[in-house]
């Protein structure tokens, strides 16, 4: 998750300069004035509906809307009316909205509009991408419309840029904490230890009474479930929760026209890997493999995991957690590498290479194989520089083996958001983050604001039209900036990447496609889970695994260089014994053991 | 300023430090006024925040604060202590010093002389002003270029691989190669800036003893060696008492963006080291312990040096 963003970041910070603006600039300026013109007349329509509601509480999910007017009429409507687009951006009507999902999203707008008057202080940090967009948060268009459809307002306290990680830390040392804490995650030791150490409120008992969507969401899938609460039951957050398990975002790229050149199929084994390389350098391609990686291995296992040799932690055909580097097949694996590099076949700079000189290379005439997003090429190889390119899947060693990787979310994305224990107002805080969790609330933090940004499609799916905001940004920034300007990238909601990031849905894009292919095509079982640990394992986990990570990082690197041979992996296996790999794999067995518990 | 000092020295102070002070006081209070910012500073940057290093004894969660958090004795000293990176990461902290201590402190009093030698002003400035410019450049952009000219096709590499007659990869991947190149391109970096203090110490030599040395016949090399270094061996002393006394500190930014792992062997310092651990988890414990480790050796090299120096030249900073 965290080098997605990353990779993100650098590819936005590569492609663009930075650019300064805001989600209230002058092109989009009609659409926002309707929306806050009819706002008032609007909202007092809502308040009527809402206040029916909110007489009985417990009213079952279909009735919340039943007394609306029935707005199906906007599926597959490509030119809605002003008072079409204000209902839709204004009131809880979400009659038009389609059940897209395996699973239903629920609709409990009971609590909305807020009761009272409140404000919400809320902690969000910043990120360089958003900061183009939108200098001050609390003007971002998508909150705004929130504020008017909760009736609850909130103020956001954003630490500097670059600076998120101190001021965090500042702030839990100051003991002065905000109402809301979005990215609560980042606290030392993880939610449990946020909640035992009293930061964060323990929304256990609560969760059911005042966050009814969210609940009902969390619970209609066992995984869902799993991956939302600690292992002693207690639920310390409101997690980013996905209605499917995102695609796996890294792989194997190929250039359309090596495939041309060499006329070789796309590569299914590592040897028929292997062979298209040599063809492919005898083509011109003077370091066809650019090797993704700064130590030799990708962490979804593009080439190691044929040999078993998994980048880290993984869980073995027994159901046990298993450290990849110290599997059988390691020597293997590393054997073929150091002949691939021998052989010239590996860019020579893999391991000292940054962003810039890979995508460099990755464009040159010398590279035909990318190991990478392919959200990332399809910008620099197709839309700079119009070369076309497929995705093959993780090689195997034998012909028909299925193609594994390690790369699965269990439907647990985005941010996790934390009420804190100095909270003044629980009730209030848990509404508006429960909205998320709505189908209003999945409409409007993926798609934006109705009619300008996006439109609904005839099985009621939002999309971003192409003559919408989304592709005609007045400000001309690009896509990759645009994921924060009309939609919200990453907070604690229902996350609804594959339809609503722009960079995958965009014409012409096949980035989506092939990340569809690359997840559905290859297994992803040995992926570990999103295990917690407790406060003492924790610190002895980070310590054990700096020590293992230099280690393999050190070993693996050199042996695939030829700076040491092959045989120095017992060397390294040895003393990776020897400071306490056995215990490092102890620790996360427990983890998952109590993991499976849950 | 300084002949009303002289006068001062010749009369007799009163006997006994304190008396003296406060004469002085009365007499310069306007120079100790100036004083007092200075002094602000070293308290509240650097003498309240002291308490902070029994932190290193504890096992310090931030929300509960100093007064909660378990004490654990020496536990995070024997962590680093027994790790199996110490010795190594000790070595490469103590070796990237000493090659900075050859090769980087050196540097700016050669051209700081060379400089003093040249004649025509309009030169001088433009060496002057091209030498030290590196120094403004973000540490980030200096890596950036490094990584440019040290990849397999770059500059650095080209010129390596001429003069050793073999291929090269980048040479950031070579772990025999870190040291040189950290070290020079730190001079490249700041070798005009640094030079700065020392050509400010030559301008102050009385022109009297060049030309005394002068009719004494001494030529130009002459008068660098007898008259320029030892009217500067003063300023460089002390500097030079400074940079033993930080041999094991090191700034961790300019290694971390030109390390990797083919070249830890030489490349991973005590800094980096507690980074990569202190990017899993915030260990303000650990890194405190490290820290208050690194400055015992730190003080006790430089009480060393200071020692030394104070028994050989005579000068010394306490």
């Amino acid at each position: 998750m965290k080098r997605k963003v990353i990779s993100l970041l650098l590819a936005a910070t590569m492609t663009i300069g930075l650019l300064a603006g805001c989600g209230s600039g002058s092109g989009d300026t009609t659409g926002a004035d309707t929306g806050t013109d009819s706002a008032a007349d609007a909202q007092t329509q809502t308040e009527d509906q809402a206040d029916e509601e909110g007489q009985e509480e417990t009213a079952p999910e279909t009735e919340s809307a039943s007394g609306a007017e029935d707005l199906t009429s906007l599926r597959g409507n490509t030119a809605p009316t002003e008072d079409e687009i204000n209902k839709v951006n204004t009131t809880l009507n979400d009659t038009y909205l389609g059940d897209v999902f395996e699973k239903t999203i629920p609709n409990n707008y009971a609590a909305y509009p807020w009761k009272e008057e409140v404000t919400l202080d809320v902690w969000m940090a910043n990120n360089s991408i958003l900061a183009s967009v939108c200098p001050d948060l609390n003007e971002h268009r998508v909150f705004k419309q929130l504020e008017e459809m909760t009736g609850i307002k909130l103020n956001f306290i954003v630490p500097a840029l670059g600076e998120e990680a101190t001021e965090f830390n500042l702030m839990i040392a100051s003991g002065e904490l905000p109402d809301i804490i979005m990215g609560a995650g980042r606290y030392t030791g993880g939610i449990a230890a946020g909640v035992s150490e009293g930061a964060y409120m323990d929304l256990t008992d609560i969760v059911d009474e005042y966050m009814p969507n969210y609940s009902a969401w969390r619970n209609s899938d066992e995984e869902r479930r799993k991956t939302t609460v600690t292992d002693e039951g207690v639920i310390g957050g409101v997690y980013g929760i996905a209605p499917y398990n995102e695609w796996c975002w890294f792989g194997l790229l190929i250039k359309q026209e090596a495939l041309d050149k060499t006329g070789l199929p796309v590569p299914e084994t590592i040897d028929e890997l292997h062979d298209f390389l040599v063809a492919c350098k005898e083509a011109g391609y003077n370091e066809p493999l650019n090797y993704g990686s700064t130590y030799g291995q990708i962490f979804t296992g593009i080439i190691n995991g044929a040999y078993g040799v998994w980048d880290w932690m993984f869980v073995d055909d027994d159901g046990k957690a298993a450290w990849g580097p110290e599997q059988e097949g390691a020597k293997e694996y590393l054997t073929t590498m150091q002949n691939w590099y021998k052989e010239g076949l590996i860019n020579k700079d893999w391991a000292t290479a940054d962003f810039n000189q890979r995508m460099a290379e990755a464009v040159s005439d010398d590279c035909a194989v990318m190991m990478d997003s392919p959200d990332t090429m399809w910008g620099y190889w197709k839309e700079d520089n119009n070369i076309d390119f497929v995705a093959a899947l993780n090689p195997v060693l034998n012909k028909g083996d299925a193609s594994r990787q390690t790369y699965r979310n269990f439907k647990q994305t985005g941010s996790i958001a934390a009420i804190t224990t100095q909270c003044e107002n629980v009730e209030a805080a848990c509404a508006f983050l429960d909205f998320a969790y709505t189908k209003k609330g999945w409409e409007l933090y993926n798609y934006g604001s109705y009619g300008d940004v996006h439109l609904i499609n005839e099985e009621g799916l939002p999309y971003f039209p192409t003559d919408g905001l989304m592709y005609n940004d007045p400000e001309e920034q690009p896509l990759s900036n645009l994921i924060w300007k009309y939609r919200l990238h990453d907070v604690a909601d229902i996350r609804d990447e594959h339809n609503s990031n722009p960079l995958i849905t965009a014409e012409g894009s096949y980035s989506g496609d092939i990340r569809d292919y690359w997840t559905n095509n290859m297994d992803s079982s040995v992926t570990m889970p999103p295990v917690t640990f407790t406060a003492e394992e924790s610190a002895r986990e980070g310590e054990l695994g700096t020590i293992l990570s230099t280690m393999r990082n050190e070993y693996f690197s050199k042996i695939i260089m030829g700076q040491l041979p092959v045989d120095a992996y017992d060397e390294f296996l040895a003393s990776a014994k020897a400071q306490g790999s056995d215990e490092f794999v102890a620790l996360w067995q427990a983890a998952l053991d109590r993991y499976n518990a849950r | 300023m300084r002949n009303k000092q002289k006068k001062q020295t010749g009369k007799a102070y009163p006997s006994g430090f304190g008396k003296a002070l406060q004469k002085d006081l009365k007499k310069n209070a306007f120079a100790y006024w100036l004083l007092v910012p200075v002094l602000l500073w070293y308290i509240v940057f650097c003498y309240a925040p002291m308490w902070g290093v029994l932190l290193a004894f504890k096992d310090y969660k931030p929300l509960l604060g100093f007064g909660k958090s378990q004490w654990v004795g020496f536990k995070h000293f024997k962590d680093f202590l027994s790790g199996p990176y110490f010795g190594r990461t000790v070595i490469n902290t103590f070796m990237l010093n000493i090659w900075g201590l050859a090769f980087g402190f050196t540097s700016p009093i050669i051209l700081a002389l060379l400089l003093n030698e040249i004649k025509a002003m309009k030169f001088k400035k433009i060496v002057q002003t091209i030498t030290y410019m590196p120094h403004f450049i973000s540490l980030v952009v200096i890596c950036g270029m490094i990584h440019i000219f040290t990849q397999s096709g770059g500059i650095l590499t080209q010129l390596v691989n001429w003069i050793t007659g073999t291929e090269h990869a980048s040479l950031l991947g070579y772990a025999n190669m870190f040291r040189p190149i950290y070290t020079f391109s730190g001079i490249w970096q700041n070798i005009g800036w640094d030079s700065i203090i020392y050509l400010s110490a030559m301008s102050s030599i009385d022109p009297g003893l060049y030309e005394a040395a002068e009719i004494d016949g001494a030529g130009r090399f002459r008068k660098m060696w007898h008259v320029t270094l030892p009217q500067i061996s003063p300023t460089i002393i002390i500097l030079f008492i400074f940079a033993v006394g930080g041999l094991m500190a090191s700034g961790h930014e300019k290694i971390i963006l030109l390390y990797n792992s083919l070249t830890y062997e030489t490349a991973d310092v005590i800094a980096s080291y507690v980074y990569r651990r202190g990017l899993q988890e915030a260990s303000y414990s650990f890194a405190t312990a490290v820290g208050l480790i690194s400055s015992v050796v730190n003080f006790l090299l430089l009480w060393i040096t200071n020692k030394v120096s104070k028994k050989y030249s005579e000068i010394s900073i306490f």
